[in-house]
């Protein structure tokens, strides 16, 4: 029974978890636009994510490896070098999106200076991880981003043409290239790959082994499944609400705006509520990862459950590196921007620390019994080469499209 | 894992990351030292003055500037292999870091971290 609640809990955190601010502004973005069209490029971008995340926790667990780990073993210090310097880069960025993404909903909510509320929520992230343990971050920022919930009242009450809907999920293309701007957009955005070096990462930290594997595939199955569900839920009462008005959400808060069609001021301070813990979850995730990744790279120690005085590299570079978020969010850059750049480039860097994640936990050598079997190791391979595919096609769009400005 | 025989160094030792025998993380392997033949390991070599011999050519001489030249016993110290003491999921050594000089950078008294309240 204890168990079950455990894993119902750990399914709940990475719900919550799941959606950050490239996911909302992407998929609310979406809708606006091309209404329920690009409900399959979400679905395609959870079932990589799962898929990616699964191989990444199961390697954590059974080798006690997280991802840079493996990226130093597998790709030597050249290439994995590479790796970790545009992993950075894109972490920093998104750390910045989503510092700007809270200040945004911090401004909403209580008016004031938009730069007042980036240092605010800076120094907010700081006491957060000062005051709770890596498992209670991880709750609190979980279970109140299912406050997000309210979109999935907000669909049903708004009652779509939901054999509509059903149809979005079809794959279409066209030669539009705004639409696959989106297309890769919204893939991307659900591979954040922040998202895996925090997960694989955090299982260390809980110190997971094989007996976690079980929960691994429920979090990775159920868990990023609810997650996208709910992102579903952001592109379809956008759809519902904006398209037909052509109205283009370039703003955070008016994603929450159809919350509050539907259920008035409780609804949006609902849905509030629901975007500021999924940003500021995922500012601590991302922030986290930048900071992991450059200690287990290098071969320092690392890690919440070392404590600074055991960990100091960590720590101070963690403290750095929100530092710089803050002060790319100060510039005056808007974050919905930063956000675009970060989940665009985020997949230009995913092949590289995707592929070395794949070979290992293909490898019996390091896996024996637990290495990728033929439904893992096709479906790795067939996202490798979709990812391949999008980080070609990434740049060259976002270029094209004036960073999906049309 | 260990003990005479054979070892594949690419694919198993080097990269690796060592834990001292607190299972404290202290550094990676960044290179080997390999002597006799055939060929044995004689030590393992970690630092980031090491860095800069891992990279192309072309950018050593930038890699030098920022990791500083290789000073044998500061950025760059031989871990004697008769120190190791298995390779399992990681790679153990059989005495403390601080004997053989690894982890200096995570010395808490160089960092001003002790007064941090989540320690």
């Amino acid at each position: 029974m204890k168990s079950i609640l455990r894993i119902a809990l750990g399914i709940i955190a990475a719900l919550g978890g799941f959606l950050d601010i490239g996911d909302i502004v992407f998929t609310t973005q979406a809708g606006a636009l091309y209404r329920y069209d690009l409900l399959w490029a979400v679905a395609l971008g959870t079932l990589g994510i799962a898929v990616y995340a699964e191989m990444c926790g199961r390697v954590a667990a059974v080798t006690g490896r997280p991802v840079f780990d493996v990226i130093r073993m597998r790709m030597g210090f050249g290439l994995g070098l590479v790796a970790l310097v545009a992993s950075t880069f894109v972490n920093v960025l998104t750390v910045a999106a989503e510092l700007g993404g809270l200040a945004i909903v911090l401004q909403l909510l209580f008016d004031a200076e938009f730069s007042l509320f980036v240092v605010l929520a800076a120094i907010g992230l700081v006491f957060v991880v000062a005051l709770l343990p890596f498992g209670g971050i991880e709750r609190v920022f979980g279970y109140c981003g299912l406050l997000m919930l309210v979109f999935l009242a907000t669909a049903i009450h708004q009652g779509p043409d939901w054999g509509e809907v059903a149809h979005g999920f079809v794959p279409s293309l066209s030669d539009s290239k705004l639409y696959l701007y989106f297309v890769v957009g919204v893939f991307a955005a659900a591979l954040m790959p922040y998202e895996v070096h925090f997960y694989s990462s955090g299982a260390v930290e809980e110190g997971w082994d094989e007996s976690n594997l079980r929960e691994n595939r429920l979090n990775a199955s159920v868990g990023y499944a609810l997650g996208g569900l709910l992102a579903c839920t952001l592109v379809v009462v956008s759809g519902f609400l904006f398209h037909p008005v052509g109205v283009d959400p370039t703003d955070l808060g008016t994603a929450a705006l159809p919350a509050q069609g539907a259920f008035g001021e409780t609804g949006l301070l609902l849905a509030l509520g629901g975007i500021l813990f999924c940003v500021g979850g995922a500012a601590i995730d991302s922030s986290f990862s930048a900071s992991y990744n450059l200690a287990q790279f290098l071969g320092w120690e690392w890690g919440r459950y070392r404590g600074p005085r055991n960990a100091p590299r960590f720590t101070v570079s963690w403290l750095i590196f929100l530092f710089l978020a803050m002060l790319i969010v100060l510039t005056g850059i808007n974050p919905v921007e930063i956000t675009e750049y970060s989940v665009v480039l985020a997949v230009v860097a995913l092949p590289l620390t995707y592929f070395p994640i794949l070979m290992i936990a293909g490898d019996r050598s390091f896996m024996g019994k637990h290495a990728n079997g033929l439904i893992s190791k096709t479906l790795g391979w067939v996202y490798f080469a979709v990812i391949v595919t999008l980080a070609i096609a990434a740049i060259p769009l976002l270029l094209m499209t004036n960073g999906g400005g049309g | 894992m260990k003990g005479e025989g054979e070892i594949l160094i690419v694919h198993r030792l080097l990269d690796e990351q060592i834990l001292d025998s607190d299972g404290k993380r202290c550094g990676r392997v960044d290179d080997i030292e390999l002597r006799g033949s055939p060929p044995r390991i004689a030590a393992l070599l970690v630092g980031e003055g090491l860095y800069p011999r891992r990279l192309p050519d072309r950018l050593r001489g930038a890699a030098r500037k920022l990791a500083g030249p290789e000073r044998w016993g500061a950025n760059a110290l031989r871990v004697p292999w008769e120190k190791v003491d298995r390779i399992d999921a990681a790679l153990h050594l059989c005495c403390k870091a601080e004997e053989l000089g690894l982890g200096e950078g995570d010395d808490p008294e160089r960092w001003m971290v002790r007064r941090l309240p989540w320690n």
